[in-house]
C-alpha cells in the first residue's frame, strides 16, 4: 500500500510533467507568432497565452508584460511562477526526489538530467540565447521521461497517480484553452492555434482532412475518443487510473465518479448541446467540475482515519543534516 | 584507449613517510598491487582526464552527491572519487574483519550490560561511571527497552586506519547512523562502467548483495520473531545531508523510505499513514538521531520524529534500529576503554588496537598530552565529521594555546592522541599520481548474526600531506576491493 506522502508527490509528478511541456509548447508558439505583431497585438497575444495557461494570477504579481523577453521570462524561468516551465521542472525532480527509493532510477536519471540541463535556474531574467532549442529539449525530455514511466515503472498505485495527475493537468489545460479563446475580445480563437496548443493539428487533418472550423474543433478537442489530448480521452484514462486506488476512500471514490460522470455527460451529448446554446457557461461550468474534481483526488489521499496532519517541516541547509548524525 | 607502456603517471611516484600500501619503502610495487600498478602505469594523463570526466557524469546524471554545510546554506557536490583503487588481500580482510566482529561485539555487550543489564562492567570499574553517566549521548530512556538479541548496534562504522608500520588501528567507533555505505556501492558501480579492464585480473569480492544483508539482519530484530516484518526506513527529509543514502538503502532493501510525518503512534503502536489507512510497521532502520526521534521524549520542537514513538518502543510492538542510547560509546571519551571491554565481555586481547590515548580528564596524561600538544592530535569528544580536530603539527602557536585552554577548562570534553600518519596510496592529482592519505570504513551488520560487509568506504585526502579525509571537508573516496582468496 503507498504511503500517502508518496501518492500526493507522485500525483504531482504527473500534474508538473504535463504543465513543463504544455508550458513549453504554448511559449514556443507564442514566442513565434508574436515576431510578427506589432505591439499592441503582441501584447494581447502574450496576455492570452496567460490566460489559457490559467497564469493571470502569478501575472497579476510581477506586472503587465511589455516586451516578448518578459514574456519569455514569465513563462520560461520565472521560479517564483509555478506555471513556468522551470518552476515544473524543478518540482518534477523535487517530487520524484522524494519518492526516489521507489520509482526507477532511470526515470530518475531522466528528470534529473533535465534539471541538469538549465544552467540558468534561478535567473528568472536570464532567457536563453536559442529558445527554440531550449523548449524542443524540454519537450523532448518530457517524452523521453514519459516513456520511462510507461515502459519501465511498475504498474502500482504509484504509476496509477502519475496517470490520474497528468490527465487531471491535461483536462483543466483542454478546457482552459477553450474558455480563454471563447473569452477573447478579438473573437474566437483562431482553430488552427487551438489544434496547434494541443499538438492535436496533424491528427485532426489526417482524420478530416479539411481546413478546421472553429465549431468542428471545439467538438474534436472535447469529443474524439483516439485523440490524446481531448478531454473525453483524458477522462478515460483518469477514470481507469482512479479504479482501484484506495477502495476505502470516499473521497477518491467521489472522484472516481465525477469523472465518470463527466466523461457520460460527454458521450451523450449534453456538453455539446449546451456547448451550442452557452458555450462560454458551458466550458466554465466543466472548468469548475475538473476543479472538483482534482480536490476529490487530492483530499483522496489523506488517510481515511484522519490525524492530525504534521506540517511538513525539512532540515533546511545550514539548519542541520543536524537530524542525523554525522558519523 | 590503452597505450604502450611508457614514462607516465607512476614514475616519479615517491611514497614519503607514511606507509605506503602500493609500494615499499624501497619504491618496489607490494604483491596485491603488482597489476594494478602495471595498468595504470599504461595509462597517460589525458587518458585518466576522460575516465573521471565519465565517472563524474555518471554521479551527476544519477544525482550522486553530499552537502556541505556552511555558514549560510548547504552546497550540494558530485560525489568525489579517486580512481586508483584500494586493494586489501583476502589474507589481510579476514584479519581485519575478526577484529572488527569482536570490537562490535564487545561494544553490543557493553550497549546491552548498560541498559539492560545492570551496568556490571560500570561497576566493575570497566569503565568509570562517572564518565558515562556525563556523556551527552547517554540515554536514560533506553534503560530496559528490551532489544531482540541484545544487538543494539545492528550497523556500525568503525573507522581504521594504518599506522608507519602498516598495523590496523581503530580511529573511532559509529554507533548511531554511520554513513556512507551507498557510496562504497556507487563507487564500484561507476568503476565497474568506466575502468571494466581494470578488474580482469582481479577477483574482487561484490558489494551489491547489501541491501539484501541489511534486510535480513532487520528483519531477524522484528519484535516476537515476526517472520515477514514491515520494515521501513525513516530519514529527515530530502534536505538532509545523507537524502542519497537514505533512499538508495530503502530502494535497495525494498521498502518504503518514510519521514516522521509518515508515521503516526496509536496505542503503543507505530503505523505508516497510507491512502488504504494505517499500516503497522515492526522495525524502523532510523537516520534521525535520538534527540529528534519523538518530541514527546525528547525535543518538543522536533519536527522529525515521531510522537509516542518511545511508548511504542517500551511496550515492545515496534524495534528501533540502530538501538536508542548507541551514541554513548561513539563518545570518544569512552573509546579509549574499549579494548578493556574487550577482555572484559569477551575474555580476549583485541584483535586490532587503538591509537595511543591520553585521557584529559587524568591530571598526569593532561599535563604530558599538553605539553607535546604540537605533536599530538586533540578532538573534541562529542563531535564527528572532523569538526574541531585540533592536528598539532599543523596549528599555529596561537591555535595551540587556545586548544590547551579549552582543554585546561573542560577536561572531560576532549582526548588527545598520538598522531598517525595514516597510510598512503597513489590518488591521482594534477598530472600523475601522488601519494594521498587515506582511512577505511568498514560496515559490521549485527543482528540474530554478525556479518562483516567486504571492503568499505576508503576516504582520501585530496591534498598532499593533508590527514583531513572527511568528504564534508574536502576529502575524496576510492573504490575498496576486497580480493578473493586465490588471488595473491
Amino acid at each position: 500500500m503507498i504511503l500517502a506522502r508518496h501518492a500526493e508527490a507522485l500525483l504531482w509528478v504527473g500534474r508538473y510533467l504535463e504543465r513543463a511541456e504544455t508550458t513549453s509548447r504554448c511559449l514556443n508558439y507564442a514566442a513565434n507568432s508574436i515576431t510578427h505583431l506589432r505591439a499592441g497585438e503582441a501584447r494581447a497575444e502574450g496576455e492570452l497565452m496567460v490566460r489559457t495557461l490559467g497564469l493571470q494570477d502569478e501575472l497579476e504579481a510581477v506586472g503587465p508584460l511589455e516586451s516578448q523577453p518578459q514574456l519569455v521570462a514569465f513563462l520560461l524561468s520565472d521560479t517564483d511562477n509555478p506555471g513556468s516551465v522551470v518552476s515544473a521542472i524543478v518540482a518534477v525532480r523535487e517530487n520524484l526526489r522524494s519518492v526516489r527509493d521507489r520509482i526507477p532510477i532511470e526515470l530518475w536519471e531522466e528528470a534529473n538530467g533535465l534539471y541538469l540541463r538549465f544552467p540558468f535556474l534561478g535567473h528568472a531574467d536570464a532567457a536563453p540565447a536559442g529558445l527554440h532549442e531550449v523548449l524542443l529539449m524540454v519537450r523532448r525530455a518530457c517524452l523521453a521521461i514519459s516513456g520511462v514511466l510507461n515502459e519501465g515503472m511498475r504498474r502500482d498505485e504509484g504509476h496509477a497517480f502519475v496517470v490520474v495527475g497528468r490527465m487531471l493537468e491535461r483536462s483543466i489545460f483542454t478546457v482552459g484553452l477553450l474558455e480563454a479563446s471563447h473569452s477573447d475580445a478579438r473573437g474566437v480563437m483562431d482553430a488552427a492555434r487551438m489544434l496547434r496548443l494541443t499538438s492535436s493539428l496533424q491528427a485532426y487533418h489526417r482524420q478530416h482532412g479539411n481546413a478546421p472550423d472553429t465549431h468542428g474543433v471545439v467538438r474534436y478537442l472535447l469529443h474524439a475518443p483516439d485523440l490524446p489530448r481531448s478531454l473525453l480521452s483524458c477522462l478515460g484514462r483518469a477514470e481507469e487510473g482512479l479504479t482501484g486506488l484506495g477502495p476505502n476512500s470516499a473521497a477518491l471514490d467521489r472522484a472516481r465518479r465525477k469523472a465518470a460522470l463527466l466523461r457520460a455527460r460527454l458521450e451523450l451529448g449534453e456538453v455539446e448541446e449546451a456547448m451550442a446554446s452557452a458555450p462560454v457557461a458551458t466550458l466554465q461550468d466543466l472548468a469548475v467540475q475538473l476543479t472538483g474534481l482534482a480536490s476529490d483526488v487530492h483530499a483522496g489521499i489523506v488517510p481515511p482515519l484522519a490525524m492530525a496532519t504534521v506540517q511538513a517541516q525539512y532540515v533546511r541547509p545550514g539548519g542541520a543534516g543536524k537530524g542525523e548524525g554525522a558519523g | 584507449m590503452l597505450s604502450e607502456p611508457r614514462d607516465g603517471l607512476l614514475d616519479r611516484y615517491q611514497p614519503g613517510g607514511a606507509f605506503d600500501e602500493a609500494f615499499d619503502a624501497d619504491g618496489s610495487v607490494r604483491d596485491t598491487y603488482s597489476r594494478i600498478v602495471e595498468r595504470f602505469r599504461e595509462l597517460d594523463v589525458d587518458e585518466i582526464r576522460r575516465l573521471e570526466k565519465l565517472v563524474a557524469d555518471e554521479f551527476r546524471r544519477q544525482g550522486i552527491t553530499f552537502t556541505v554545510y556552511s555558514e549560510e546554506e548547504g552546497t550540494e557536490r558530485i560525489w568525489p572519487m579517486d580512481l586508483f583503487p584500494r586493494l586489501i588481500a583476502a589474507a589481510e580482510w579476514d584479519e581485519l574483519a575478526r577484529g572488527l566482529s569482536q570490537r562490535v561485539a564487545a561494544l553490543n555487550c557493553f550497549l546491552a550490560d548498560l541498559y539492560n543489564g545492570g551496568a556490571a562492567a560500570v561497576a566493575d570499574g570497566v569503565v568509570p561511571r562517572w564518565l558515562v553517566m556525563s556523556s551527552q549521548c547517554f540515554e536514560r530512556n533506553a534503560m530496559g527497552i528490551a532489544v531482540p538479541h541484545s544487538a543494539h548496534c545492528n550497523v556500525a562504522g568503525i573507522d581504521v586506519v594504518r599506522d608507519t608500520d602498516g598495523r590496523y588501528r581503530v580511529l573511532e567507533d559509529n554507533l548511531r547512523s554511520p554513513s556512507g555505505i551507498s557510496y562504497v556501492i556507487e563507487n564500484r558501480a561507476a568503476m565497474a562502467k568506466a575502468c571494466s579492464w581494470l578488474f580482469y585480473d582481479h577477483a574482487v569480492q561484490p558489494t551489491e548483495q547489501y541491501g539484501q544483508m541489511l534486510r535480513s539482519t532487520l528483519q531477524s530484530m522484528a519484535p516476537g520473531g515476526e517472520h515477514d516484518p514491515r520494515i521501513v526506513v525513516l530519514t529527515p527529509g530530502i534536505f538532509n545531508a545523507a537524502y542519497f543514502e537514505h533512499a538508495f538503502l530503502a530502494r535497495s532493501m525494498g521498502v518504503e523510505l518514510v519521514e516522521g510525518r509518515d508515521l503516526v503512534v496509536d496505542d503503543h503502536k507505530v503505523y505508516t499513514r497510507t491512502i488504504e489507512g494505517l499500516v503497522k510497521v515492526d522495525v524502523i532502520y532510523r537516520r534521525i538521531d535520538d534527540d529528534f526521534l519523538d518530541p514527546v521524549a525528547f525535543r518538543p520542537n522536533s519536527t522529525l520524529g515521531v510522537p509516542g514513538l518511545l511508548s511504542a518502543l517500551r511496550a515492545g510492538t515496534v524495534t528501533v534500529c540502530n538501538a536508542l542510547g548507541n551514541g554513548v560509546v561513539d563518545d570518544k571519551g569512552v573509546y579509549p576503554y574499549v579494548p578493556e571491554m574487550i577482555r572484559y565481555y569477551l575474555g580476549a586481547e583485541p584483535i586490532i588496537d587503538n591509537v595511543t590515548t591520553y585521557m584529559m580528564w587524568d591530571p598526569d596524561q593532561r599535563r604530558e598530552a599538553l605539553a607535546r600538544l604540537d605533536e599530538l592530535v586533540a578532538k573534541p569528544v562529542g563531535e564527528s565529521g572532523g569538526y574541531g580536530v585540533l592536528i598539532g603539527p599543523h596549528a599555529t602557536e596561537q591555535q595551540l594555546d587556545e586548544a590547551r585552554a579549552r582543554i585546561e577548562a573542560e577536561p572531560r570534553s576532549w582526548i588527545v592522541q598520538e598522531l598517525v600518519q595514516l597510510s598512503t596510496l597513489p590518488s591521482v592529482a594534477e598530472d600523475r599520481l601522488e601519494p594521498r592519505h587515506l582511512d577505511l570504513r568498514p560496515f559490521v551488520l549485527t543482528g540474530e548474526r554478525t556479518q562483516v560487509f567486504p571492503g568499505g568506504l576508503t576516504r582520501v585526502a585530496m591534498r598532499r600531506g593533508s590527514l583531513i579525509v572527511n568528504s564534508s571537508q574536502g576529502g575524496g573516496s576510492k573504490d575498496t576491493w576486497v580480493l578473493a582468496p586465490e588471488t595473491p
